[in-house]
């Protein structure tokens, strides 16, 4: 009685303790991190209320685990890619398959930013970081098969000197491995949502996996392109089109 | 006016150590028996002395390199020296074999004083690979005397300057001057070992001796008699070279040296207000055809570290076919370059800098192939509808905007369908290069199908239904169904 008395006492002097403390301080790991680094919405408010910070942190290795294209992985981007970004590039680093130019123009991704990079795979990792540390890219995008915890810890460094997000994506299979990165989400498909599992964030563990409605259906409509290409505003563009199963 | 003299007494070794390789080096001269004339350090640790004879530094030390004397090279080192000064005076002479002049009058305001000059002119040649001594004076005679003497600066015109040429030795009239060698003798015979003490000796005696040349040069010195001098003309087109102590085999070290020659192209371009797209980095070899590596910077630069960093790129991917033996820099059309002012809140044009460095050095160590943008083409086949497009930013305005600028005129295309409207067909984002066969029973078919037909114009003729079909993990793809003969299914795309 007298035991459970103290240590309630001592768990209330502990948090008036670090209530005192000026904020920032401490970090406790029942909240989620707000890190001093610039974030990035990334267009899902589902997802920002997740995110510490409240959206993708923009100077930090984000690793994207992704076993099968198609489920959406590029559409969670394309609110980040949509945003144009003033003399500089969206580096795509060595991507599995060829970003097709007509539904990235329908999605509002800004064709002449986007930086295809394609080395041999000896250069890959090279590549990326060269893409990091110029800083002269908005964000890089990077699908490297093989890269060692080292080669990881590399490029978390290089983002973060050049406060450059990298998107690195991945196999599920590397869940199993360490990684400095921030920042893991699993990826996968859910019926008509994309279904995001929380591997590692700066917080405490997430308990569900999130459901995101992200659009993967770019309409093809060389009017819409056009109009794309003449700089009118992108709310002239139609709502999102809806999945017919 | 008021000289500054730079002087290179150690040119002929420095046109090869200037380079930055460690070599135990001995520069030999001298016919029929020639002997060593310079050395480097790391020759005088073996203990290789000028004066030597070149079988007794080889016996002292066998590791030794020897090069040859070559004054076409220092004469052309001189004037790249003299190309580079530009960026600190207008008025430059060039005084061969070891000597630039250099007026600084109107330049001392600029840089805030003789010393800041000197200093920064230390600074500039450190980066040529070169030192001088300096000293200034009011006429070019005095100033070259005084480096080779007693280097030093002075910012202003001191009245009774001319008493400090008096102690200066005999032997300065050796250099450069029209006074022949006998008549140095004929004086040193006589006793005198000052310029002073021709001072003091009687005029028409050294006249009847054939010594008016002595007294001419004196007064050219004192700046009694006018001396003019003949002012250096920049070439119009940059070629310098640089000898190597050693062959050498390794592209890290050639891409050190070479930063010799791009300091130099730099100071050059500064003053032509010009700047380059594109350069030649020439390795010659000995017995091979030189290899020519071309530099392309994608905006045009005069900046020699962005240079330096593409050289190194590509030396770096580059199998040399045999040791190099010189370099040689050329770059034949500057353009007329204003360089970006600078701002207190940072420069406008640093994002645009960085992404076009980016692009030079991927371009540089990946091939231009491996780097593209996207377009679209307006065409129904998806193969088709898009295409490669060579990487590059828009040329900066400047008032630059943050929105896309305008098209002059809409398209035709635009305007023929602007009033249909008509159901938006569905694309990927991902599009396979090649259709994938399909096996059976992966998939399951949510929409369609969507006739694509067409490309008779262009003999790659194609008639699909496509549909849109849920693959494993709920991904879903694009499928087609050839209509042509064999016919069967495939995968296109992958709605990522």
């Amino acid at each position: 009685m007298s035991a459970a008395a103290t240590a309630l006492s001592s768990a209330a002097e502990l948090r008036s303790t670090l209530a005192a403390l000026p904020p920032g301080s401490v970090w406790q790991a029942s909240r989620l991190a707000h890190g001093k680094g610039p974030v990035l919405s990334s267009g899902f408010d589902a997802l920002d209320a997740e995110l510490p910070g409240g959206g993708w942190p923009a100077d930090a290795l984000i690793e994207l685990l992704v076993d099968h294209p198609g489920v959406g992985e590029l559409s969670l981007l394309l609110p980040v890619l949509s945003r144009p970004p003033f003399e500089r590039w969206f580096a795509w680093v060595s991507p599995p398959f060829l970003p097709y130019a007509p539904a990235l123009a329908a999605a509002g991704v800004p064709l002449s930013r986007l930086l295809l990079i394609r080395p041999d795979a000896t250069r890959a990792l090279w590549a990326t970081r060269q893409a990091l540390a110029s800083g002269g890219c908005s964000a890089v995008l990077a699908w490297l098969q093989h890269i060692d915890t080292a080669g990881l810890r590399r490029l978390q460094l290089a983002a973060e000197e050049a406060a450059t997000p990298l998107f690195l994506f991945r196999p599920r299979a590397a869940a199993r491995q360490a990684s400095p990165a921030p920042l893991r989400l699993i990826l996968a498909g859910a019926g008509e949502t994309l279904q995001i599992s929380i591997l590692k964030r700066r917080g405490p563990p997430a308990s569900r996996a999130l459901h995101l409605p992200v659009r993967r259906l770019q309409a093809d409509d060389t009017e819409l392109i056009a109009c794309n290409a003449i700089g009118e505003a992108p709310s002239s563009r139609p709502a999102p089109l809806q999945l017919v199963s | 006016m008021l000289w500054l003299a730079l002087l290179l007494p150690e040119l002929p070794l420095q046109v090869y150590t200037r380079s930055g390789i460690d070599a135990p080096l001995a520069v030999v001269a001298g016919h029929p028996h020639p002997c060593v004339i310079a050395t480097s350090p790391q020759a005088r640790a073996l203990g290789v002395e000028p004066g030597q004879g070149v079988a007794a530094a080889l016996a002292i030390a066998p590791a030794l390199q020897l090069q040859a004397r070559t004054p076409a090279l220092e004469t052309e080192t001189l004037a790249e020296v003299a190309c580079w000064a530009g960026a600190y005076s207008p008025r430059i002479s060039l005084v061969p074999p070891d000597a630039v002049l250099l007026e600084i009058e109107s330049s001392l305001k600029l840089f805030g004083g003789a010393c800041a000059i000197a200093d920064a002119i230390h600074e500039g040649l450190a980066r040529l690979g070169l030192q001088a001594s300096l000293a200034t004076a009011p006429t070019p005679l005095a100033a070259r005397w005084f480096a080779r003497t007693r280097p030093g600066m002075n910012d202003a015109l001191l009245p009774g300057w001319q008493a400090d040429l008096d102690s200066l030795p005999l032997t300065v009239l050796a250099d450069g001057t029209g006074v022949a060698p006998a008549t140095l003798e004929l004086l040193a015979g006589v006793g005198v070992r000052t310029l002073g003490e021709i001072a003091l000796l009687p005029r028409a005696a050294l006249a009847r001796r054939q010594a008016t040349a002595v007294i001419e040069t004196l007064s050219r010195a004192r700046g009694d008699i006018p001396d003019p001098q003949p002012w250096f003309q920049p070439p119009v087109q940059y070629a310098h070279r640089l000898a190597l102590p050693a062959p050498v085999c390794e592209t890290e070290a050639l891409a050190f040296a070479a930063r010799r020659l791009f300091a130099g192209l730099a100071a050059w371009l500064a003053r032509r207000h010009a700047a380059v797209d594109q350069c030649v980095l020439e390795l010659v070899h000995e017995r091979h055809p030189a290899t020519r590596v071309t530099i392309v910077s994608g905006d045009p630069c005069r900046d020699d570290s962005r240079l330096v960093l593409l050289a190194r790129e590509h030396l770096a991917r580059l199998e040399l076919v045999a040791p190099v033996e010189e370099l040689r820099l050329l770059a034949d059309a500057p353009q007329a370059f204003a360089p970006q002012p600078d701002d207190l809140f940072g420069r406008p044009g640093q994002a645009r800098d960085s992404a076009m460095l980016l692009l030079d050095r991927l371009r540089a160590r990946l091939g231009a192939d491996a780097i593209h943008l996207l377009d679209t083409r307006a065409d129904h086949r998806p193969e088709v509808a898009w295409a490669r497009k060579t990487a590059t930013l828009p040329s900066a305005s400047p008032f630059p905007s943050p929105f896309p600028s305008p098209l002059p005129s809409p398209s035709p295309t635009r305007t023929a369908s602007a009033g249909a409207k008509r159901a938006h067909p569905k694309r990927p984002l991902w599009l396979l290069p090649d259709p994938r066969p399909l096996a059976p029973g992966v998939v399951t078919l949510l929409e369609g199908p969507e006739r694509i037909e067409g490309g008779w114009w262009d003999q790659a003729d194609i008639r699909r239904d496509y549909y849109l079909a849920r693959g494993p993990d709920d991904a879903l793809w694009w499928i087609f169904e050839d209509l042509d003969p064999p016919g069967a299914w495939y995968v296109h795309g992958y709605f990522g």
